[in-house]
């Protein structure tokens, strides 16, 4: 009995030595393993690309001065994979709310307001539980300049043993004033495995 | 009246013993950095840099580089970003940027600076794993 279990604890110590250990994994230097499924450096490059394409084209240059205000509009993900989307249009907002270039608003969106507190804090108006002159007035939100959307597509080909699954990370951004998209962008991102590996 | 002499020199001394923080200083930074793995299987053979006009008078700055492959290779690559002060401002993405180099293929890449504020760049090139 006692050798057995003293051959399990081995078994156990050996298999726990073997383990990868858990660590972390810092962005700016990392050559690990390529995943068939996109991952956080395949966001990365579509929204540098996206973000340097329209800030190098001049699109976002607002001709009448400052900073021209972008809404999110939809982002479609018909990949075989859950995407949450924001992870790529965050990335943009950022960065181009970091080149003071453009500003998003919270207070529009396809299914609401992103951020509801802005209906939310109108609701005061009038009430005599609060001091109006800190209550937001009536025609101070700023309308949608642009519209950010896109789309982000999975094709899967199988290329002699392996399979090959191509995604297309396509952007248009929209000019709400006369439909037109004044930039457009698509980003390919090819990746080459194992049959055996899994695209979704 | 000879202890408060010796206070002061003694805090005078320990003034002077301690490191002044560098406020303010001119980096000469080198715009291009390779990695001598790169060097062995390509050519830098072009850097340039442009600054795009905005509107306002400000202006962006624009790299662009061009490397020929002596032969199959791969690349990875990024352009860190600096004010007129030499702080970093961060830029888009934060990882390298791969390539694939076909033997005698010169591929050309640009980058273009998060910001107006940018003023100078560092290029490194390097061998990815």
């Amino acid at each position: 009995m006692l050798i057995r279990v003293l051959a399990l604890s081995a078994g156990l110590a050996i298999l726990a030595g073997c383990a990868a250990p858990t660590r972390y994994i810092d962005p700016a230097a990392d050559d690990g393993a390529v995943a068939l499924t996109m991952d956080y450096r395949d966001f990365d490059k579509a929204a540098t690309d996206a973000v340097e394409d329209m800030l190098s084209s001049g699109a976002v240059n607002n001709p009448n001065g400052g900073r021209y205000i972008m809404v999110v509009s939809r982002v479609t993900n018909d990949t075989m994979q859950r995407i949450d989307t924001d992870q790529l249009t965050k990335k943009i907002r950022v960065a181009l709310l970091r080149s003071g270039k453009v500003v998003t608003t919270t207070a529009v969106g396809l299914n609401g307001a992103e951020d509801e507190m802005t209906q939310k804090a109108r609701e005061l108006r009038n009430s005599e539980e609060f001091d109006q002159s800190g209550v937001q007035r009536k025609g101070s939100l700023q309308a949608p300049d642009l519209s950010l959307s896109g789309k982000i597509l999975q094709r899967n080909h199988k290329v002699d043993k392996e399979q090959q699954v191509e995604y297309y990370i396509q952007l248009s951004l929209t000019d709400l004033a006369s439909g037109l998209a004044i930039w457009e962008g698509e980003t390919p991102i090819i990746k080459r495995g194992s049959d055996k590996a899994v695209s979704w | 009246m000879k202890s408060v002499l010796l206070a002061g020199m003694l805090v005078l001394g320990l003034a002077g013993c301690a490191s002044q923080p560098e406020t303010s200083s001119v980096i000469d930074r080198a715009e291009l950095k390779v990695d001598p793995e790169v060097i062995y299987t390509m050519d830098v053979t072009e850097l340039l840099k442009t600054r795009l006009e905005q509107p306002g008078g400000d202006s962006l700055l624009q790299v662009q580089f061009a490397v020929e492959a002596r032969s199959d290779t791969e690349l990875a690559w990024n352009v860190t970003w600096f004010d007129a002060s030499g702080i970093m401002v961060k830029s888009v993405g934060e990882g390298y940027r791969k390539a694939t180099l076909l033997t005698g293929q010169t591929r050309y890449f640009n980058a273009t600076a998060p910001s107006t504020r940018v003023t100078t760049f560092q290029l490194h090139l390097r061998e990815p794993k």
